[in-house]
Formats: structure tokens, sequence, C-alpha cells
């Protein structure tokens, strides 16, 4: 036992050290004080959400407790999914993909103590934070609920118990998935499923309207539902040990709080044994099918070649570089799944508005959704941005020697990877908006409006992507497409964010009198007319800013760079 | 063909190549050995284009590096030590992507690909993704995207390393084919066997500073060795060059 303590310690060891932290978190102090105060406020938001939440709960009679238990219930139930999620994909990576296990394998270690030290490293990682935001949570639920000190003792343990087991029951798959299907595929598979399962959960809640529950022409189903909210959760589910464990503390019952802790902490305790067992027979095997490169799914040759002939010869090189290995990287093109799924459910959500019984004049709020609209369809740009544009330079890995010896300016770089990110984007972003405001029926000047600020605001946010991930890259990243979780990834989120809102905030005023004049069919005044000339050239020259800087930055960061 | 001038890299407080000046001319095999640390690949970076010197020039025929980078890289094939490259491209489509590039005109790519293809033995590899290539396939493919644009000046960073013996032999026999067409060489190496054979001249640089240059007679002369062995002149120049200020 001694012995199996010091070999996942040492193998451990590499990860505790300060550089072993992973690269997005590591930094100077003005990166972590960013980081760590963006961390706070959304924390901080999460707080005051559930505690007004569960406050409100507590002013309804009688039904109060029930609904803040059963929110509970779910909380636990949503975190368990996300833990299993996550910790498939972070078990795949640890376990069989990471570049330093061709070391760990060579080492004279016993191979379920590797599996183990793997193990605990892939949970640390797929649960953290999880963990982290759901803890407000729970403080929450303990401050309304005035719960001693037992309860957050609970909290602790059955979430980490839960995390625990997850994490096994996830390796425990993997290790048997990666048997049948190679690693590297697994991943996609994997992905493409969880998208696919989350869209189906989310047609089938739409479809189930619970905006109707609201309705009080439909309030008896409201009673039925309540009674329907006490019925218990599978005891075999492992949040379900959690969520007695966690109830009975916070009703004041430490032995039932106990005896649910220790079948927890069981579950754990056997399945360590079992993934240890595992491990020694099925994991080297995995692993050494892992070594062999899979075989090329898409075999069609010169497709991008005769598409892009017309284009200069660096241009065409580098486009059809970046679309040939957007293709064959299965961690990439299967997150194209992801955007169909967005897709779906956007245009889906503006289908389902229930206008027609709006109090509200419904002209008046298609067009004010419409406006809303513009906002939401470039934060979900923004969202695409940053997983496909900002990593686009970190993207070129260790190659980027070829971009610095080759005869090609890194302007002329950057501009290639903007474009190549740009038309793309730009076709998505304009099919949610004119599809939305076909759904919306707004009027032609809303159409005209929202197209054309659209079609200048993309390029600014590609732009601000791809500039800013050139500025802050990681070409040693084990997976590019994480990098925006980094310091350079939160600047890009809070500049475009920022580009977002100030466009809008001066286009706000005069669309809503110009709106208004033509809605009560009134002549704009010659100040509006100045205002509205003035509010847009000031929006013009903020979307070109947002074009040219954030480049010029990223290629000056680019060129300062030792690689 | 290749001039470095006063060429000066500092980190900080550590000078890791300390003014050097030298000249490569056309057609000929230079040589640039010394120990690790000793400033050769920082040397080899900066003639890349890669990295910015501290102070000094780098001219590549008779173009600055530093005032036009892209006309001087035209006229380089780069060899790196380390082969990273675009993994999920075929051999094929990686020489494609060298060609459009460097600007090789799309009714010759054809032919010099399946040339250099063969000539580096990868012909049966050429429609393979490059991730299932092994180290030393890597390393010759980059020699062959490296030669295939015809450039004027080859800088490489330890060439051997990584190759089998026979494909040691053939990069020889190729570097030696490239400078009697009149391609200047430079190259970095630990392989004293390899300078010795088929360098016109060599440099040896210790803690950034070039310590001797000349033909493995002049060094010998410099470092008072009597033997013909590249070995004794290298530790003796180095540990020379280790003490010197």
């Amino acid at each position: 036992m001694r012995a199996l303590v010091r070999d996942i310690g040492i193998l451990l060891r590499p990860r505790l050290a300060p550089r072993g932290l992973p690269r997005r978190l590591r930094g100077g102090a003005s990166r972590l004080l960013v980081l760590g105060t963006a961390g706070a406020l959304f924390w901080s938001a999460l707080f005051a959400a559930a505690w007004r939440v569960l406050a409100y709960f507590q002013g309804i009679e009688e039904i109060g407790d029930i609904l803040a238990l059963k929110l509970l219930s779910m909380i636990l139930i949503i975190c368990f999914a996300l833990l299993l999620f996550s910790s498939i994909l972070t078990s795949l990576s640890k376990l069989y993909l990471s570049r330093d296990l061709l070391l760990v394998h060579s080492l004279p270690v016993p191979r379920h103590r590797i599996f183990l030290a793997r193990w605990l490293d892939s949970t640390f990682d797929s649960g953290w934070m999880v963990l982290l935001f759901t803890l407000p949570v729970f403080l929450a639920y303990g401050l309304v609920f005035a719960a001693g000190p037992a309860y957050y003792g609970s909290v602790i343990f059955s979430l980490t118990a839960l995390a625990l087991t997850a994490s096994g029951l996830s390796a425990l798959a993997v290790m048997v998935g990666v048997i049948l299907v190679p690693a590297g595929r697994m991943r996609s598979i994997v992905i493409v499923l969880g998208v696919l399962l989350f869209v189906a959960l989310y047609l089938a809640v739409r479809l189930a309207r619970p905006e109707q529950l609201v309705n009080p022409e439909v309030f008896e189903s409201v009673l039925a539902y309540v009674g329907s909210l006490q019925a218990p959760v599978s005891p075999l589910l492992p949040s379900t040990w959690a969520y007695d464990s966690i109830r009975a503390a916070l009703m004041g019952a430490p032995g039932a709080s106990l005896f649910n802790a220790a079948l927890a902490a069981s579950a754990v305790t056997v399945l360590v044994c079992l993934l240890a067992i595992a491990a020694e027979r099925l994991y080297f095997k995995g692993f050494s099918r892992t070594q062999v490169a899979s075989a090329r799914i898409f075999r069609g040759r010169g497709i991008s070649n005769r598409l892009l002939g017309a284009l200069p010869g660096p241009a065409r090189a580098f486009a059809v570089k970046e679309i040939k290995s957007f293709l064959r990287d299965q961690s990439q093109w299967s997150q194209l799944f992801l955007i169909a799924a967005l897709v779906v459910i956007y245009v889906y959500n503006f289908d389902a508005l229930p206008l027609e019984r709006s109090p509200i004049q419904t002209v008046y709020l298609q067009n004010l959704f419409s406006f809303l609209n513009m906002a939401l369809a470039l934060f979900v740009l923004t969202a695409v941005t940053a997983r496909f544009a900002y990593p686009a330079v970190s993207l070129e890995r260790e190659a980027f020697w070829l971009v610095k010896t080759s005869p090609l300016s890194l302007r002329t770089f950057l501009r290639i990877k903007f474009v190549i990110y740009y038309l793309p984007l730009l076709v998505l972003t304009e099919t949610l908006i004119v599809a939305t405001n076909l759904l919306l029926q707004v009027t032609p000047f809303m159409m005209a409006l929202s197209t054309l600020t659209v079609f200048f605001l993309v390029p600014g946010i590609v732009s601000l992507g791809v500039g800013l991930g050139a500025a802050y890259p990681d070409f040693k990243a084990e997976n590019p497409a994480q990098t925006v979780t980094s310091f350079g990834g939160l600047i890009f989120m809070i500049a475009s964010a920022a580009l977002i809102g100030l466009v809008l905030l001066l286009q706000a005023g005069p669309v809503y009198r110009i709106f208004m004049a033509g809605l009560h069919g009134r002549l704009l005044s010659p100040g509006l007319w100045a205002w509205t000339l003035a509010a847009f050239s000031a929006a013009f020259a903020l979307s070109l800013l947002a074009i040219l800087l954030p480049l010029r930055y990223g290629e000056k960061r680019l060129s300062e760079l030792h690689i | 063909m290749i001039e470095l001038t006063n060429l000066t890299k500092t980190y900080g407080a550590f000078r890791a190549v300390d003014r050097l000046n030298l000249r490569v001319e056309r057609g000929e095999i230079f040589g640039f050995i010394g120990p690790n640390g000793a400033g050769k690949t920082t040397t080899i970076k900066m003639m890349g284009g890669i990295l910015a010197p501290t102070a000094g020039s780098v001219a590549v025929c008779g173009i600055d590096m530093q005032a036009d980078p892209e006309n001087a890289k035209r006229r380089i094939g780069f060899i790196p030590d380390r082969p990273y490259l675009y993994e999920k491209l075929t051999g094929t489509e990686f020489l494609k992507f060298t060609a459009d590039v460097y600007g090789v005109p799309e009714e010759r790519f054809s032919s010099k690909a399946e040339a250099v293809l063969t000539q580096f033995a990868l012909a049966d590899w050429g429609q393979e993704l490059i991730e299932s290539y092994s180290h030393g396939m890597k390393q010759r493919l980059i020699m062959a995207a490296a030669i295939l644009h015809d450039p004027e000046v080859l800088i490489v960073d330890e060439p051997m390393v990584g190759l089998d013996p026979l494909a040691i032999i053939m990069v020889k026999k190729l570097f030696r084919e490239l400078a009697g067409r009149g391609i200047s060489i430079f190259m970095s190496t630990h392989t004293l066997t390899v300078a010795e054979d088929i360098c016109d001249r060599i440099g040896v640089i210790a803690r950034g500073r070039l310590i001797a240059s000349g033909t493995t007679a002049d060094l010998q002369r410099e470092a008072n060795v009597s033997t013909s062995d590249l070995e004794a002149v290298f530790l003796n120049l180095t540990a020379q060059g280790a003490v010197a200020p």
C-alpha cells in the first residue's frame, strides 16, 4: 500500500509543481487578477441568483420546500451528468492521448499505478470547474435554510464522492471503449453523441412548452405537476446518494446524512478497486492500440485545391492546408455538429415565441426582439469565433517555424487566417439573423438594419479572434481549441462583448426614434437625421477599428515571439 | 551568398550570440560546430528569419533579412533540427503547400515533387498522412520540401539527426551535388565526421563567439593539434573558448 501511494505521488509530482498547472492558468499577477476577478464576478452572480430563487421559494406556502429540494435534486443530477461527460473527454486525453504518456509508460511502474495516478489527475481536471461553480448554489441553500456546519461538510464530501464516482465510471467505460474503437475516434463519437443527446433533451423540453405553466388556464395541470415533484428519483443513481446526504444535513438529520455519505464512500472504494483490476488487464492494451495511426476518413483529393484555384499561391497554400487539416482532425470537424445544433435551437426558439399572447403591441415587440436578436446572434458569433478563429494561430502548433521561415509576411499570414474564418462565420451569422427576422416578420427597415450591422460587425469580431489569438498563442497546447480559456481568450470575450455593446448602444436611440416615427407615420426631424448620421458613423468607425487594430496587434506580438 | 555582420542576440543579460562575423561563398559548404548552448541554433534561427537579432545583420544573396525578409526567405531552403510539420497533410500535399508558398509553377510541381519524393525514398508514402511518418521520414520530407523551390542558400540545423545510415550517405552526396550547382550550404552539426567529410570550411562557436574558422587544416593549426582528428581539434578549441573572457 505504501509503495502504491509513493508511486502515485511520484507520478503526480510534475503536475503538482507550479509549472504543472494547466498552461492557461499560468501567468503573471495581472493575468491572475483578471481571471480571478472575472471568476469572482461570475461566482457572485451565481450565488445572488441562487439565493434570490431560494428565498422566493421559501415565501411560497406548502410547496416552497418541495420546490427547493426538487431543484437541489435536479442540480445534482445535472452535476453528475456534466461530470460524467466531462470526465469521459478528460480521461480519454489523460489516459490515452497526452504526449507525456510515452515517457510515463516507459517507467518501471505497474500499469494499475500509472492508471490510478492519471485517473486522479483526470478527475481533478474534469471536476474542479463543475464543483467550483456549483458551490455558490450550495452556499445559498445553506444560508436560506440556516443550516449548521455539518451541512457544509456534507456538501464537500458528497460532491467529492460524486466527482470520483463519475470519473471512475467514465474511466471504466473509456477503458472498455478504447479496446473497441481507437481513442482519437472515440472522442469524436462522444462529442457527437453528447451534442445529439443535448439537442434531443432540449427539443423534448421545448416541445413540452414549459411556458404554459404560467398560464392560468392550465393551472390544474400545475397542481398535478407539483404532486409529481415529490416522486422519488432512482436510488441507484450516485446523485441520489449525494442528494439524500445533503438533504438530510440541510434538514438537520446528521444520522441519515452520514449513512448516505458512507454509501457514496463505499461505492467509490469498490469502484477504485474495480478500476485497478481492470487497468492491470485493459489499460496498456488500449494504450498500445492508440499508438497505431488511424486511417483517414476523408480520402477525397483535390476538392479544396480546385475550389481555391483562383487564389494567389501562398494564400491558396494556407487555405488548402487549413481546410484539409480541419476536415481530417476529428476533434475539429466534429464541432460542426455543435454549430448545427446551435442553429437548430436558436431558430426554433424564435419559432416558439408566443408573441400573439403578449399584452404589448405585436409589431413593436417583433421589432424590439429583432434589435435584441442582433446582440444575441453576435454573442453566438463570439462563442463560435472563440472556438474556431481564436485558436487558429495556435493550431499551427510547433510547425509555426514553417510560417516564420516562409517568404510570407506575418501580416499576410494573419489576413489569410482572417479570410478563412470570416466567410463561413459571416454566412452563419447572417443566416441566423435573416431566418429569425423572417420568423419574427419584422419591418424591412429592421431587416436592413440587422443584416447591415451584422455585416460590418462580423469582420471586427473575427479580426478580434484571430488577432488576439495571434497575440496570445500557445503552440505547445495539448488541445489548441482550449486556448480560449486562457488570459488572451478572456480578453477576446470581453473586447468582443464591449464592441457589440457599444455599437448597439450607439444605434439604439436613433433606431427607436426612426421606428416609432414610422409606426406613427411621422416625418424625421433634421435633428434626428443628424443624430442618426453621427451614431451610425461612430458605429461604422468602431467596426473598422475592430477590423484593423487586433490584426496589427497580433502581428506585432507574433513578430516579437521567440519560437 | 550569406553574410553575417556583427550578429548579436541577447536574452536579458545573457549574450547567446556575440558579434558574429562570417561569410559563406557561392557553392560553399560551411559547417558550424560547437558545444551545447554555444549559440548555433540561435544563429541559425536569425539566419532563417525566425528570430530578430539584437544587433548586427544577416544578408542572403545580398538581401538584408531585416529590411526585406520575404525576398530573402524566398532564396532560402530551411531545415530545422526538429521535424514539426502539418501532421494532417499527406507528404505530397505538404510539398504542394511548400510549392505554393514559394511560388513553384504549377506545371513544374508534379515532376519536381515526384523527383524529390523518390530521391528521399518517400515515393511510397506520398499519399499517407504525415502523422503516420517516423521521425526520420519527417526529417527527409522537410529536406525534400527545402530543395523543392531550388533555393540559392540552404540553412540546415543538425541534418543527420534521426536519419538512418543510408539516408546519411544520400544526404551527404546530395549536399555535395547542390554545392556543385552553386548552392551555398550553412550547416550546424554535432556529427564531426559529417562536418569533416563534406564541409569546405568549418566555424567553431563557443559561448556565442566564433572562436575559430577555416578548413580542417587551418583549425588544426589554430588548435595546436597534430592529429587530423577533428574531435581533438574541437575539444581543444572549445576548451580554450570556455576559459576565454
